[in-house]
């Protein structure tokens, strides 16, 4: 399945950045932690996302996206396990428990749903999508955003939506249709303020607007983040001499937090630093879905990097206290296996569209 | 042509170029947002996280040890322990008060009341909820104090006052508590600062109590202290030593208490100022003050009606009676209106004025001169040298030798003892002096009113010749470097003329060692000069008969000033003693300070023990006579 001459098409430029990331994110959980062992369980799970990335890269992507309704229609079925079977931990059900690790089906599912809906928009000859491939996109959407909201998990289930918008905004989607979604949207946001949202959860939206309302607990959190990031100067207070992380202050800071415990040891330079790689992936991610040899390419690579890319945002944000807090990873840094494995598998695919841009 | 339009690999790559701008835009507004942060801001969030991760524990400094004038301890310093809340790592207030409550045995609600009344203070200021904790108590938080179970509970070591000779010499010492809001403004204290609130305690405030040191700790987000990063350590406020003498001291408070009177005395050494013993009682006992006061007992102390809080040596006005005689006399004689040797006739009393002063001895004394006029306390000779003299010329002898207004003493709040004069009237009523009134000032009664402090000086000055110092507590002090003694204050009054000081001299001894009222403070050898006197209640307090006071508290105040020896005395003071009836019945007190003092001198020991005296009756050669007016003794 991996010919030779694939190895010279790989993009090692983005492989490096990827790792970089990944080896940066090893070094702040160790200083977030305390040097406690769980850089041991994240190295773990790199390894097993590298396992992940290489299949991913080896199956050819068009053979991936033909069996992507049987892919898309596992992780349903896992996502139903969960909401039954599942480990409760932290006030969600989320987990499947396993021997090394609990999985998190749910970060599996930007992947599955990128590969469906690549299929369906791409699968279309070059036109802009219909108004029944657009229904078709929002129900494949809303069934496991749905299904992962119940847990309850609304931050993981908000990174569905990026992954439509972008893949048939991508897809040639008309201007005055987005136009009508977005109008769809607001006026939808006080229904479902009032019927959509638990207490907590309206509760943290509160807290964000105005953190002293509630500064031991929500507020607490956002104040403390922003405090950890301001702390940091110019040059940051160096490895593993960051107080606001290193003595708790700074709420589960190896994994929602790994960014502001990056700004507060290695200050706005270290930022600009890991900015920069990740404006570096994406933008050299946005070039793979132009140089892919086909519509399918380009969609698929689009959808992985939607969720990868908000959520990036949305935690840079988060951890400078600039968004509500949210349980959302930072894809490749944070501390989680399911994260690592489902990013990295990610990456894998938007590599073998590169890959493959020559091959027929 | 139906169906949507086909996109074209150009609108691909335009989206896909909207995408990457967006992108940029995104990436570069965060940087933005963290150079704001970081580097504009950092100063501001440097500081917040510090206050997150850095606490500073106040240490407090006990305050200086306090001797009196021969070393003996009189205050020191003992570690008790504070439990406090700590509300900035307390995220369940509710839960931990309930378990330290529980666990330390103590009222909820009581916690609670206190945490309500510090909520304005900013969380990170602990709170203290229990003042001089229990070793049972801090062993029990200790043991539950896990960051989970009891999260921001502090146990604090606090230096604290303790004053071993329970209740001695307490209006000297005076008391310590939490500084009030308006000292804590004017002196820059911080608030639970503990403060000399009266006595020496608060007189010497600012030297007593040293600088509190300060420890900065690392602590985590739970409140546990992870290091000490720095130390400055607190530094014990000065030693100081009284000139009182303990022994004095607890000789004039046992004659006291075995006589059964309250009241107050002061004994001086006229060659300095210095006050050997300073008795006010009843009195209260400084310990109870040490950590905080309880409610009980501060209303106990606050409503008795006896009075124990207040320093009746320096905030009592009392009137003088007989014991003013000896101002008379000096102003007749200074004045040249007199010589020692004129003489009046008593028979029971004269006529000034159009109306008839009484004597207390209804037969008379017949024809006395000065000294003869002080040793049998002839009410008539000095109505009629009184009346020679005049108010102002008395006024004027009375200031001199220091006994209007304060005598300075180094102690708060001493009141200011009042002579009349025609100018004070006038200031005061508007209205003029009679001449009249001067007969009743002429034997210490009338407007006349001195606390015990001044008269005990004014006889200091009488036996020193009319020089003297203002009386004084401080003897010396020690910031660690050895003992320093206190400035001594510069002289002051009049040397007054021999002859004056002759006869005046004669007098007081007559009164202790002849035929007169102060024969119960004889000491053989020592020469002791006084006089006696008495404060009546009745004539001057009229009003409150009717308040519904007792037939007890209707006895007349007894007083007994003296200097000893005659010449050169080193010894001077007064014995005020409260409803004593009489001033022969407070004699007996002075007698025992005079002999304790002149034993201590001769290295004899141990020292007398008061026994009270024989015959608890007043003299039969002075009944007590009440007057319209006037009386005195």
């Amino acid at each position: 399945m991996f010919e030779r001459r694939l190895y010279f098409h790989m993009d090692w430029l983005l492989l490096g950045a990827v790792y970089l990331l990944c080896a940066i994110g090893v070094a702040m959980i160790y200083s977030a932690s305390g040097g406690s062992r769980l850089y041991l369980t994240q190295l773990a799970a790199i390894a097993l996302g590298s396992v992940a990335l290489l299949i991913c890269l080896g199956l050819d992507y068009r053979s991936l996206a033909d069996r992507s309704h049987l892919i898309y229609g596992f992780i349903v079925l896992l996502l139903v396990y969960v909401l039954i079977f599942g480990v409760v931990r932290g006030g969600g059900r989320r987990w499947i428990s396993l021997p090394l690790f609990n999985l998190q089906p749910s970060e599996f599912m930007k992947i599955g749903l990128a590969l469906v809906l690549a299929q369906l928009f791409g699968d279309s000859r070059r036109r802009t999508p219909s108004t029944r491939e657009l229904a078709i996109g929002g129900g494949l959407t809303a069934l496991p955003l749905l299904l992962i909201a119940r847990q309850p998990d609304l931050g993981t289930a908000a990174t569905l939506v990026p992954v439509l918008l972008a893949v048939a905004f991508v897809a040639g989607m008309r201007l005055k249709v987005a136009g009508i979604l977005l109008a769809l949207a607001v006026v939808a946001a006080p229904v479902v303020w009032t019927v959509g949202l638990q207490e907590y959860q309206k509760g943290r939206v509160l807290t964000f607007i105005n953190p002293s309302r509630d500064p031991l607990g929500a507020g607490y959190q956002q104040i403390q983040a922003r405090i950890t990031v301001g702390a940091g100067g110019l040059w940051g207070k160096g490895f593993m001499q960051g107080t606001q992380g290193q003595q708790g202050f700074l709420p589960v800071a190896h994994n929602d937090f790994i960014f502001s415990v990056l700004a507060e040891e290695h200050g706005f330079a270290g930022v600009l630093a890991v900015l920069g790689l990740y404006a570096f992936v994406v933008l050299r991610t946005i070039e793979t879905a132009r140089l892919a040899r086909d519509r399918l390419g380009t969609l698929l690579v689009i959808g992985a990097l939607a969720s990868f890319t908000f959520q990036v945002f949305y935690n840079v944000s988060m951890s400078a206290g600039l968004a509500p807090v949210k349980g959302l990873t930072l894809p490749l840094m944070s501390y989680g296996g399911s994260s690592v494995i489902a990013t990295l598998a990610g990456i894998g695919l938007i590599l073998n569209v590169r890959m493959r841009r020559f091959t027929n | 042509m139906a169906g949507p339009p086909v996109v074209d690999r150009r609108t691909t790559a335009t989206r896909l170029a909207a995408l990457s701008v967006a992108v940029v835009a995104g990436f570069c507004a965060l940087a933005v947002a963290f150079w704001y942060f970081q580097v504009v801001e950092n100063a501001t969030y440097v500081r917040m996280a510090e206050n997150n991760h850095l606490r500073k524990l106040s240490l407090r400094a006990p305050r200086g040890v306090l001797f009196d004038r021969s070393g003996t301890l009189l205050v020191e310093n003992r570690d008790a322990f504070t439990i406090s809340i700590l509300r900035e790592h307390s995220a369940d207030l509710d839960q931990t008060i309930r378990r330290l409550s529980a666990a330390a045995g103590v009222d909820e609600q009581q916690v609670r009341e206190t945490i309500r009344r510090h909520r304005g203070e900013p969380s990170y200021r602990p709170i203290v909820v229990i003042d001089d904790a229990t070793l049972a108590q801090v062993s029990a938080v200790l043991a539950r104090r896990l960051p989970f179970e009891l999260p921001g509970v502090v146990v604090e070591r606090v230096p604290t006052r303790r004053y071993p000779a329970v209740g001695l010499g307490a209006h000297v010492l005076g008391y310590v508590g939490e500084v009030g809001e308006a000292q804590m403004a004017a002196d820059g204290l911080r608030s639970g600062s503990v403060v000399g609130q009266s006595g020496v305690e608060r007189a010497y405030n600012k030297m007593l109590m040293g600088a509190d040191g300060e420890r900065r700790v690392m602590v985590n987000s739970v409140g546990q202290e992870i290091t000490t990063l720095d130390e400055v350590p607190a530094s014990e406020g000065r030693r100081v030593k009284l000139t009182i003498d303990y022994e004095l001291q607890q000789a004039a408070e046992d004659a006291f208490r075995g006589l059964g009177y309250e009241g107050a005395a002061v004994f001086l050494d006229p060659r300095s100022g210095e006050v050997l013993a300073l008795v006010s009682l009843p009195a209260y006992d400084p310990n109870d003050f040490a950590t905080g006061i309880d409610r009980v007992t501060w209303s106990q102390l606050n409503t008795d009606r006896l009075r124990p809080l207040q320093n009746r040596a320096i905030q009592g006005r009392y009137s003088p009676g007989s014991t003013f005689k000896a101002v008379v006399a000096v102003a007749a004689l200074e004045e040249g209106v007199i010589t020692a040797d004129f003489t009046v006739t008593c028979r029971g009393g004269a006529s000034f004025y159009g109306r008839f002063f009484k004597c207390h001895l209804k037969g008379g004394h017949g024809t006395v001169d000065l000294r003869h006029a002080i040793e049998k306390s002839c009410n008539t000779y000095f109505y009629t040298i009184g009346n020679m003299v005049g108010v102002d010329r008395i006024n004027k002898w009375a200031a001199a030798l220091g006994l209007v207004g304060r005598t300075g003493i180094d102690l708060p709040n001493e009141s200011e003892s009042l002579v009349p004069s025609t100018a004070w009237k006038k200031a005061r009523t508007g209205e003029k002096w009679y001449a009249g009134e001067t007969i009743s000032v002429a034997i210490g009664q009338g407007q006349v009113s001195v606390t015990p402090m001044a008269l005990a000086s004014l006889y200091a000055a009488v036996g020193s010749g009319g020089v003297h110092y203002q009386p004084h507590l401080l003897k010396a002090t020690d910031d660690g470097g050895g003992w320093k003694d206190a400035v001594l204050p510069a002289p002051r009054g009049v040397r007054l003329k021999p002859e004056t000081v002759a006869a005046l001299h004669d007098g007081l001894w007559l009164v202790v060692n002849g035929a007169g009222t102060g024969g119960r403070a004889r000491v053989s050898g020592r020469d002791v000069s006084g006089k006696t006197g008495t404060a009546q209640v009745i004539s001057l307090q009229g009003a409150k008969q009717a308040a519904g006071r007792t037939e007890m508290d209707l006895r007349d105040h007894g007083w007994f000033a003296f200097f000893a020896p005659r010449d050169n005395p080193e010894i001077a003071g007064v014995v005020f003693a409260e409803h004593g009836e009489h001033g022969s019945n407070a004699a007996p007190i002075a007698r025992h300070v005079i002999e304790t003092y002149f034993a201590k001198r001769a290295g004899i020991r141990p020292l007398p023990v008061f026994t009270p005296p024989a015959v608890p009756a007043a003299p039969a050669a002075e009944p007590l006579a009440p007057l319209a007016g006037a009386a005195g003794r």
